[in-house]
C-alpha cells in the first residue's frame, strides 16, 4: 500500500492510504475554507513523489520558483504511489486554549503512568496528556475533528455512518486521536511513551461513531440511546452519556463544575456546537441540547478560527473605533469565539450594526481581517438558539433566572469570555452576569478529573441518574424564543 | 399607499415594533384590514420570501421579518374575521412521524402565512393517520410534509397511501420537503410537489391553492 510521507515542525509520520484519494483528506487538512476549490489558498503545501499534474487554480496560484520548489494546493493535488508533503502546522500546534482550571480534587489516580484524556467535540477534538504519578496535567493539543470532511454536524454524520461511512468516520477520529498524542507527548517532552489509559469523552454520537456503533437509534424517535457507554474498551474509558442528544462531554463538564456538589440552583452552558444546556434545580438535573452551529468555535465564520496564536480573541469599541486584541499578541490570523462574540457587541454600542443583525458593511477589525454579514447571521442563529434554550430550559422547570446562583460557562472558545458582550448581544440573561464562572474546555477538564481521581466515575453515574433529558425539537415554546431572541438586544 | 408601503418595508427589515405602531396608524386611518394585511404585511414577506430563494438572505433574517408580521398580524386578526375574511387557503404541515426536527417545518409555515394561507400546525413525529384525518376534519387542500433524516422519510409514502386508502387523494395535495427528500422521491411515492426551501414551497402552495 502507498505512503505518504507527512513532515511538520511536529516531526513526521505517515500515512496508508488507497486509490488516489486527495492529499487534503490523508494529511487530514480540514481547514479548507473555499470547501476544496483551490480558491483560499489556505492549504498550500510543499509536495513531490508520485502526485497528479497541477491544475488551472494550483498554475494560477504559485510562480514559476513555487511551482518547481514542490509548492501545491492540497485539495487539488491527488496521491498516485508513495509521496512526500510539508507544510507548517505552525498555527494548529501553537494551540492554546483547551483546559481551564483543574479544580481541587483526592488523588485517586487509574493506574499507570500516563493518560490521554480527550474531548471529541462536532468541531474540535481536544486532549490532554496527564501524568498519574504525579497528578499533573502535562500538556494539551487540538484540532479541528476531520470527521467535518464527511459531514459538518451531528446529523450529518449519523447519516453517513447510517449509508456505509461508519468505517470512514471512526478511522478519522482514531487518527486524529493519534496525531493529538503525539504532539502532546512532543510539547510535554516526552518521547512516544505508552499510554496507559485514555478517558475519551464526547457527546453521545461521538463515541457511537468512535467505537463504530450503529446510530440507528440516534436517527429517529423516540431517541432512545441503545448505548449510554459508561464502559472500558481495552485501556480506555467511555464516561456515561445522560441521552441521545446530551453526552458524556457535559457529564464531564457538569463533573469540573462541582455545581451538583451544592445545593443552589445553578445553570451550566456549553458554548460548543450543540449548545447543551444543564439546570440543576432541587437535586434534579435537566439537560438540553439546541443546536447552536459552530459560531464560537470560529466556524461559519469568514475568517474564524479556533482559539489559537493571532487569533482575534477581544474587540472594544473606544473613541468610536474598533480595538481588537490578539491570542499571544501576534499578528492577526483569524477571529475566535470570544473574537466574535465581542465584535458582535462593539460594532452594536458603535450603531454600525442593529438589533435585528443588520450590518451598514464588513467591518475591518485589524491585520486585514474582516467582520461581515454573514458573520453576524450565524452569531444570531448560534446565540439565539442558546438563549432560547436557556429561557425555555428554565421556563420548562419553573425557574426565574434570578434564582439562579451560578452561571458555569464552558466551551472552547478560550478561557476568556467577555460576560458584558454576552449580555449585550443577548446570549445570557443580564441576571447572571455577576454570577457566571467561565470554566474553558470543561468536557476535558472533567475527562482529566476522571483518570485523576477514579471516585469521580462512581460519582458521574450518580450523576446520570440524577438527569432528565427536556426535547427542544417539537417545542413550540423553543420555536417561538428561538425568533424571539434572534434580535441582538438584552434578553 | 405610502403608509402600507412603509409597513412592507419595515417588515422586510424586521422592525417588529415600527409595524406594529404603523398597522395601528393604518386601522386608526379606517384602511380596510385586508387591504393592510395584502398591501403591507404580505407584499414584504412576499419579497422576504423571493430575496430567500434567491439565497440573498438567510434564516435569521427570515425569522426576524416573520416576527414583525406576527405583530402586526396579530393587531389585523379580529378585524379581519369581523370582516369575514377568509384565508386563500388551508394547510395542514408537520415533521413526520420519528423525526422532531422542526424549525425547516416552522420556516415553511411562516411562508404559508406569508401569502395569507391558514396554517394548521400538527407539530413533529405525527403519523400518516393525523396527516390525513386533520385535512379532512379542517378541510385542508394540503397536505406538508417534512422529514430531516433518511430514516424517517419513508413515512411520506404512507402518507400519501393513507390519503389513496380514504378516498381523498384527488381533493389534497401532498408537498413534501426536507434534507434528504428529493424531487425522485416525491415522483417515486407519488406526492405531488417537492420544494428545496420554505419560500418556493409557499409559492406552490398558494398556485395549488388558487387552482382548487
Amino acid at each position: 500500500m502507498p505512503i505518504l510521507k507527512i513532515t511538520t515542525e511536529g516531526g513526521a509520520t505517515e500515512r496508508h492510504f488507497e486509490g488516489a484519494p486527495l492529499l487534503s483528506e490523508v494529511a487530514a487538512l480540514v481547514e479548507t475554507p473555499c470547501g476544496g476549490k483551490g480558491v483560499c489558498l489556505k492549504c498550500r503545501v510543499r509536495a513531490s513523489g508520485a502526485v497528479s499534474a497541477p491544475t488551472r487554480s494550483e498554475l494560477d496560484a504559485f510562480n514559476e520558483a513555487e511551482l518547481s520548489g514542490g509548492a501545491r494546493l492540497a485539495c487539488q493535488t491527488r496521491l498516485l504511489g508513495d509521496a512526500e508533503v510539508s507544510f507548517e502546522k505552525d498555527r494548529a500546534l501553537r494551540n492554546i486554549e483547551t483546559l481551564g482550571e483543574v479544580p481541587p480534587f483526592i488523588p485517586r489516580p487509574m493506574d499507570g503512568r500516563l493518560a490521554v484524556c480527550v474531548d471529541i467535540g462536532t468541531t474540535t477534538v481536544a486532549l490532554c496528556v496527564v501524568s498519574l504519578e504525579t497528578c499533573e496535567v502535562l500538556s494539551t493539543a487540538s484540532e479541528k475533528n476531520p470527521q467535518a470532511i464527511v459531514a459538518a454536524d451531528v446529523i450529518g454524520r449519523i447519516e453517513k455512518a447510517l449509508n456505509g461511512e461508519s468505517g470512514r468516520l471512526k478511522s478519522l477520529i482514531e487518527e486524529s486521536i493519534a496525531r493529538l498524542t503525539d504532539e502532546a507527548q512532543a510539547k510535554a517532552g516526552l518521547g512516544p511513551e505508552d499510554i496507559d489509559r485514555y478517558v475519551i469523552t464526547g457527546n453521545t454520537t461521538m463515541l457511537y461513531l468512535l467505537t463504530g456503533r450503529s446510530p440507528k437509534t440516534l436517527s429517529h424517535a423516540p431517541f432512545d440511546a441503545d448505548c449510554l457507554f459508561d464502559m472500558w474498551v481495552k485501556n480506555a474509558y467511555l464516561p456515561a452519556c445522560f441521552s441521545a442528544f446530551v453526552g458524556a462531554d457535559i457529564v464531564c463538564a457538569v463533573l469540573a463544575s462541582g455545581m451538583c456538589e451544592r445545593t443552589e440552583t445553578s445553570l451550566l452552558i456549553d458554548i460548543g456546537t450543540n449548545g447543551e444546556i444543564a439546570l440543576w434545580h432541587r437535586g434534579t438535573l435537566y439537560c438540553c441540547a439546541t443546536a447552536a452551529g459552530p459560531a464560537f468555535e470560529g466556524g461559519g465564520i469568514c475568517a474564524g478560527t479556533g482559539s489559537i496564536a493571532g487569533a482575534i480573541d477581544s474587540v472594544r469599541a473606544v473613541d468610536g473605533k474598533l480595538e481588537a486584541t490578539t491570542i499571544q499578541g501576534e499578528r492577526a490570523c483569524g477571529i475566535c469565539g470570544s473574537g466574535v462574540l465581542d465584535a458582535t457587541a462593539a460594532l452594536l454600542s458603535l450603531d454600525l450594526l442593529d438589533e435585528t443583525g443588520s450590518l451598514c458593511e464588513d467591518q475591518h477589525l485589524r491585520d486585514g481581517i474582516f467582520i461581515t454579514q454573514a458573520d453576524i447571521r450565524a452569531v444570531q442563529l448560534a446565540k439565539g438558539a442558546i438563549a432560547a434554550g436557556i429561557k425555555t430550559l428554565c421556563s420548562h422547570v419553573g425557574v426565574e433566572f434570578e434564582k439562579i446562583a451560578a452561571l458555569f460557562i464552558a466551551g472552547g472558545f478560550g478561557k476568556y469570555l467577555n460576560l458584558k458582550s454576552a449580555v449585550k448581544i443577548g446570549m445570557i440573561p443580564p441576571e447572571l452576569k455577576e454570577r457566571a464562572i467561565v470554566l474553558g474546555n470543561a468536557a476535558l477538564t472533567g475527562a482529566a478529573l476522571l483518570s485523576l481521581d477514579k471516585e469521580n466515575l462512581p460519582r458521574s453515574r450518580e450523576l446520570v441518574k440524577k438527569a432528565v433529558t427536556v426535547p427542544l425539537g417539537g417545542s413550540s415554546e423553543f420555536a417561538n424564543n428561538f425568533m424571539e431572541l434572534m434580535m441582538l438586544e438584552e434578553m | 399607499m405610502s403608509l402600507l408601503n412603509d409597513i412592507s418595508t419595515n417588515l422586510q427589515i424586521g422592525k417588529a415594533k415600527v409595524v406594529k405602531e404603523l398597522v395601528e396608524q393604518a386601522i386608526a386611518e379606517k384602511i380596510p384590514a385586508k387591504q393592510i394585511l395584502e398591501e403591507g404585511l404580505l407584499s414584504g414577506m412576499s419579497v422576504v420570501g423571493e430575496k430567500f430563494k434567491n439565497n440573498e438572505i438567510f434564516v435569521p433574517e427570515v425569522l426576524v421579518a416573520a416576527r414583525a408580521m406576527n405583530m402586526g398580524a396579530q393587531l389585523l386578526k379580529p378585524l379581519l374575521a369581523e370582516a369575514g375574511v377568509e384565508a386563500s387557503g388551508k394547510v395542514c404541515i408537520g415533521t413526520v412521524k420519528g423525526d422532531l426536527h422542526d424549525i425547516g417545518k416552522n420556516l415553511v409555515k411562516m411562508m404559508l402565512e406569508g401569502k395569507g394561507l391558514e396554517v394548521v400546525d400538527l407539530g413533529t413525529d405525527v403519523s400518516p393517520e393525523t396527516f390525513v384525518q386533520t385535512a379532512i376534519d379542517q378541510g385542508c387542500q394540503i397536505i406538508c410534509c417534512s422529514a430531516l433524516l433518511t430514516t424517517t422519510m419513508g413515512v411520506m409514502a404512507d402518507v400519501v397511501k393513507e390519503a389513496e386508502r380514504l378516498g381523498v387523494r384527488d381533493k389534497v395535495k401532498i408537498m413534501i420537503g426536507g434534507a434528504p427528500v428529493t424531487d425522485a422521491y416525491c415522483k417515486q411515492i407519488g406526492a405531488d410537489a417537492y420544494t428545496a426551501d420554505a419560500a418556493s414551497a409557499a409559492d406552490v402552495a398558494i398556485e395549488y391553492c388558487k387552482g382548487a
